[in-house]
């Protein structure tokens, strides 16, 4: 196998790490735009503390299953039409259609059910909040959900698309789960990294931008969320614009870091082990190599968190104030 | 091996991961909403989600290396340390956004001093929070938790793949379940927010543990009579 194809596997790869930074970025973006997070237990609480609001609530479970759900739908039905031979450039995106079509559905009858829900806390659903957000939920979903399958599809034929040939059946470095199944893992993933890094922004900065910058929100002002925005009354419209400046990307920065780290220390595992570019065979070697470099870049994470939270104690230095 | 020999295996082999599931979830510092308030440590999400999320990170990995590779330790070592990017690379983010997006100090809400650092917390604590962001103490603990938790999945994943004879998908989809429920017994234990062996929770191990190892005991044998109707083959 020429050395041209280990090139073709380092390419997809930075495809799959550009691929995966748009979703986590999206999906943060649409847990924004929804409210589908756990910043919104306080949207929740707002309504029982007497804070009639504008916000979208659709939190009907973690992040992490509902984009497994999503991505799993969509990969499920892009993985049907493969199968039935239709070009991946039109299975992707009408499997992630149809992934949105199911959350869109959910996303309104989580709201309607929450909303009614504080019906005893005189909250109204307001029509326009409803109607309003589902596009961009959609929207924001279906990028999120296209480029998970898409990964799942570049990574389900990784040999394939970088020009090996199949060997007693199977291609080498064709990954050995089925398109699905990897919809399903990075769904998990990209949900889970959502609702970890993502989440920060909006909970603690913008939802109670009325409060003091650079401190954590106290227990006392919980339920007691910034209800007016620049102009008029805040929706989850005017937040999403204000968390893609900063917490949407530096979101889909983490996933996109985690995916260039795994992929590419797996990778040189392989070349140095010299496992690339036959790519045929067993090699404890390259498994090993892949370890150690895994571990080198885990114990680099941990000293840059340790000189991070340094140069931040000194910078902002002890709580001052009441 | 003979059929008796391959259901001892299968079943050590997923009390093992089970456990290690159980003990990897007590390290990670879950948050959970308040953490996404800054109102408590940690990581500002469920517990079962970030674990899994790790978790399966590492079996992505460990999937790969198990087509190459057929020693049982090496693609369980290539799990845990994707798990263990997959957190650290998580927690580090999640810092810079509270120190830049929030103007907040990671620092910790159980302990005055940091066991490892000794820097001391109590006075950058927020009164009336439970802490903010993710200190030293925590992230190593949270490193630990996810090698521990990734090496037990990707462990499950080999024994059922290899001595259970499953397909790689239902070997994963196996090995995520057996996970969950072991991960499910864990949150219950640790009821919410947990930072890691420091937290006053991390007592509660023991219970957690012994539990995982019946669950883990009762999925074994299940997957091993599965492997011998030879119904998912």
């Amino acid at each position: 196998m020429p050395i041209e194809a280990v090139a073709m596997l380092f390419a997809w790869m930075l495809v799959i790490v550009f691929l995966a930074l748009i979703a986590c970025m999206f999906e943060d973006l649409e847990s924004d735009t929804g409210s589908q997070s756990n910043p919104n237990s306080q949207v929740q609480l707002a309504a029982q503390v007497g804070q009639v609001h504008r916000f979208f609530n659709k939190a009907i479970s973690g992040e992490a299953p509902a984009y497994a759900m999503y991505c799993t739908t969509a990969g499920v039905i892009a993985y049907v039409l493969l199968l039935k031979e239709i070009h991946p450039i039109l299975a992707i995106p009408i499997g992630a259609a149809v992934g949105e079509v199911f959350h869109v559905i959910f996303a309104t009858t989580a709201h309607i059910g929450r909303t009614a829900g504080s019906k005893r806390f005189e909250q109204p659903l307001y029509l326009d909040v409803l109607y309003g957000h589902l596009l961009p939920i959609a929207t924001h979903g279906f990028m999120a959900v296209l480029c998970i399958v898409s990964i799942a599809y570049i990574q389900s034929n990784l040999g394939t698309l970088s020009g090996y040939l199949p060997v007693d059946g199977v291609t080498p470095l064709d990954h050995p789960f089925a398109l699905p199944m990897l919809a399903f893992i990075w769904g998990i993933t990209v949900g889970a990294i959502g609702s970890s890094t993502g989440d920060i922004h909006y909970g603690t900065e913008r939802e109670f931008q009325d409060r003091p910058f650079g401190e954590g929100k106290r227990v006392v002002y919980h339920g007691k969320i910034t209800r007016y925005a620049d102009c008029g009354i805040r929706t989850q419209k005017d937040i999403v614009g204000f968390c893609a400046k900063y917490g949407g990307p530096c979101t889909g920065m983490t996933f996109g870091t985690i995916i260039l780290f795994e992929n590419w220390r797996t990778l040189v595992g392989m070349m140095l082990g010299r496992f690339l570019p036959a790519a045929t065979g067993f090699s404890d070697i390259a498994a090993m190599l892949g370890i150690v470099i895994g571990l080198v870049i885990g114990i680099a994470l941990i000293f840059g968190n340790v000189a991070f939270v340094k140069w931040a104690r000194k910078r902002y230095g002890p709580f001052v104030g009441e | 091996m003979d059929p008796i020999t391959i259901l001892l295996v299968v079943v050590v082999c997923v009390i093992v991961g089970g456990v290690f599931a159980s003990l990897g979830v007590h390290l990670l510092p879950v948050g959970g909403a308040p953490a996404a308030m800054g109102t408590a440590t940690g990581i500002a999400t469920g517990t079962i989600m970030l674990m899994l999320g790790a978790a399966v990170t590492g079996l992505f990995t460990a999937s790969t290396v198990a087509t190459f590779s057929k020693n049982i330790l090496l693609v369980a070592l290539s799990g845990a340390v994707g798990s263990w990017i997959m957190m650290g690379v998580t927690m580090l983010m999640a810092n810079i956004i509270y120190a830049f997006g929030a103007g907040v100090v990671p620092v910790s809400g159980r302990v005055e001093v940091d066991p490892i650092t000794k820097e001391p917390q109590t006075p950058y604590k927020t009164p009336q929070c439970d802490g903010h962001g993710v200190p030293n103490v925590s992230y190593i603990s949270g490193m630990v938790g996810a090698f521990i938790g990734g090496f037990g999945g990707a462990f499950m994943y080999f024994a059922l793949l290899n001595y259970a004879k499953f397909e790689p998908t239902m070997a994963a989809i196996a090995a995520i379940g057996i996970f969950v429920a072991n991960a499910i017994l864990a949150a219950y234990n640790i009821g919410g927010t947990i930072e890691g062996f420091h937290d006053p929770k991390f007592k509660r191990l023991p219970k957690a543990l012994f539990s995982c190892f019946f669950v883990s005991l009762f999925c074994g044998v299940f997957v091993g009579m599965v492997a011998f109707i030879g119904g998912l083959i």
